[in-house]
């Protein structure tokens, strides 16, 4: 179930790493963004990943063996392109107190839960607290409401959702990795608000 | 600029000769001379050494980029030269740079003490690895690979051995999730690599990470390098908090576990040498044996049917010493005893059979600093 078939295509595996990374120098046109994923186990961060990673044709985007760092590059209407390094973070608690060293410096933070979940709402809230005392100032946060297919479960009312995110400045959006819903939307709407390097 | 001058003898020796590759590194050998004297004036701190370092690659890329005889060379080109000079100057470097502040060897210490304490009982259960992912043979791989790190002295090829060691567990962890219709993600690969670290136990851990963090080019040091990267701090800052609650185990077992390991570490420690080590010890096997030219394995010789019961308990015993001192061997230079790997490939061919990397990123020089 879920995005059981998404896994990255191995064979053309290519690394995003080391050698292209000169190339393209960052500038006002190609922007590259370090994303950094939070949220519980299980609510559906890979899936969500990958599904935004596989489900966009892009020839020169470099699919790497694993899925816990994955690139994917978008174009934009005004001809702009921006190239999401997305970084995945383990969700289980023993870990929480290493999640400093991944969002330190991200330009974007997700933080994801899942709409049957109560629990999982609670957690992101708390990454929120976290990320307004611990991470950059002006770091682009997401609140992410996943498996909005399951409606018949959910219990976490949109609403909250909404709420939650109006009061902390965060853009808010529900997503199915399973249908794929608001997937890409998720990524252009996060693009879209960027802060751009002013040109000069 | 500080380095201005440098940069301009560089660049006059440069321009002397066409052949930029050949010419850069000798003109590099001069130039170093007085850069690396220059640092020497200064006192020991890391992270000016580091700063000093980056702000002086920044400088030398951009003279190179802006000097006519590179005008037509390629990115490729100029990351070559730069890869040169970073590998240069960090080798003459070394001994000023890597773990020379006494407050780092003692972290590292402390980091080495403590994971030979929890290699006596830490199990994958207590990370909640889950059993698909449980493969000796990966494991090791991995294992071999970090502990490759201190084989090299220029910090992009101690980030090459990091890399390497998450993709053997990347590769690992693809492979066993494929039957089970799962992602893998941060959460099956951290506590992996915990695991690998834990095993590995690489001498001078902190040192060597913060070694890449400060020296490694920062332009180098992004992306999927950075990911990576982060993930063997985060798992080396994991080992370093580390206490009771921190595993699957109950919090008395844990420290029950750690005194014992503590134990047995103070015991081995005065028991070594081993027997084999001074054979005068060793108990006199039956005259009928030959013992050909004063030899420590005095059963070499044997045949079977000359074996006395009595010889039993001396046999058993050398076997014993022989096994330890493999496996002691083995573990020194980082190669995994036989008996826990498929029967003997060639090691290269082995990583490539698991690696499946055709990622020039990967393709590391892997000759050994002399
Ligand atoms: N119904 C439904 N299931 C999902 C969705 N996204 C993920 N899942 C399932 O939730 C489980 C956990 O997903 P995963 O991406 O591994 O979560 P992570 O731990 O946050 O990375 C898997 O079994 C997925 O198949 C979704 O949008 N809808
Ligand atoms: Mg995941």
């Amino acid at each position: 179930m879920g995005c059981s078939s998404s896994l990255p295509d191995r064979t053309s595996g290519r690394l995003g790493g080391l050698n292209s990374e000169n190339g393209g120098a960052p500038d006002a046109k190609n922007l590259r963004v370090k994303l950094v994923l939070l949220g519980d186990s299980g609510v559906g961060k890979s899936c969500i990943v990958l599904r935004f990673v596989r489900g966009q044709f892009d020839p020169t985007s470099k699919v790497t063996v694993g899925a816990s760092f994955l690139s994917q590059t978008i174009a934009l209407q005004d001809s702009t392109t921006v190239k999401f390094e997305i970084w995945d973070t383990a969700g289980q608690e023993r870990y929480a107190a290493l999640a400093p060293l991944y969002y330190r410096g991200a330009a974007v933070a997700v933080v994801v839960y899942d709409i049957t979940s109560p629990d999982s709402f609670t957690k992101a809230q708390y990454w929120v607290k976290e990320l307004q005392k611990h991470g950059s100032p002006d770091i682009v946060m997401a609140l992410v409401g996943n498996k909005a297919d399951l409606q018949e479960k959910r219990e976490v009312p949109v609403q909250d959702g909404i709420d939650y995110a109006e009061k902390n400045g965060m853009f808010f959006i529900e997503t199915s990795a399973k249908t794929a819903d608001n997937i890409n939307q998720l990524f252009e709407e996060i693009a879209k608000r960027l802060p751009r390097p002013s040109p000069s | 600029m500080i380095f201005s001058i440098e940069c301009e003898i560089l660049l006059r020796l440069i321009s002397l000769n066409p052949l930029k590759g050949y010419v850069i590194l000798n003109a590099a050998k001069l130039f170093f001379c007085s850069f690396i004297v220059s640092f020497s004036f200064h006192t020991v701190n890391p992270e000016n050494d580091g700063r000093r370092l980056q702000e002086f690659l920044l400088n030398m890329e951009a003279a190179i980029r802006d000097h006519p005889l590179w005008a037509g060379a390629t990115e490729e080109e100029v990351d070559c030269a730069m890869e040169g000079l970073e590998k240069y100057v960090m080798t003459k470097l070394f001994s000023r740079t890597f773990a020379s502040f006494a407050e780092d060897a003692k972290i590292d210490q402390e980091i080495l003490e403590k994971i030979s304490l929890l290699q006596n009982f830490l199990r994958p259960e207590h990370l909640d690895i889950p059993a698909v992912f449980n493969n000796n043979a990966s494991w090791l791989l991995a294992e071999k690979e970090l502990q490759k790190i201190n084989a090299f002295k220029a910090p992009r090829e101690k980030l090459l051995c990091i890399l390497n060691c998450c993709r053997v567990i990347n590769n690992l962890l693809l492979n066993s999730s494929m039957s089970e219709n799962r992602v893998p993600g941060a959460d099956d690969f951290l506590p992996v690599l915990i695991y690998v670290m834990i095993k590995a136990n690489p001498p001078q851990l902190h040192s060597n990470l913060k070694f890449i963090q400060l020296y490694r080019r920062q332009a180098k040091l992004v992306s999927e390098a950075a990911y990576y990267f982060t993930n063997l701090v985060s798992a080396k800052s994991f080992i370093v908090d580390l206490d009771g609650k921190s595993l699957s185990i109950d919090e008395t077992e844990f420290h029950d576990s750690m005194q014992a390991a503590r134990l047995v570490i103070k015991e081995t420690r005065i028991k070594t040498p081993p027997a084999l080590d001074k054979p005068a010890d060793l108990p006199v096997p039956s005259r009928r044996l030959h013992n050909k030219g004063g030899s420590n394995y005095p059963f070499m010789e044997a045949e079977a049917g000359e074996l006395t019961v009595g010889d039993v308990e001396r046999l058993l015993s050398l076997y014993k010493d022989v096994v330890n001192n493999y496996t002691n061997l083995c573990r020194a230079i980082g190669h995994p005893p036989l008996s826990k790997l498929q029967p003997s490939f060639p090691h290269s061919e082995e990583t490539n059979v698991l690696l499946e990397q055709p990622e020039e990123i990967m393709k590391t020089d892997h000759k050994a600093v002399e």
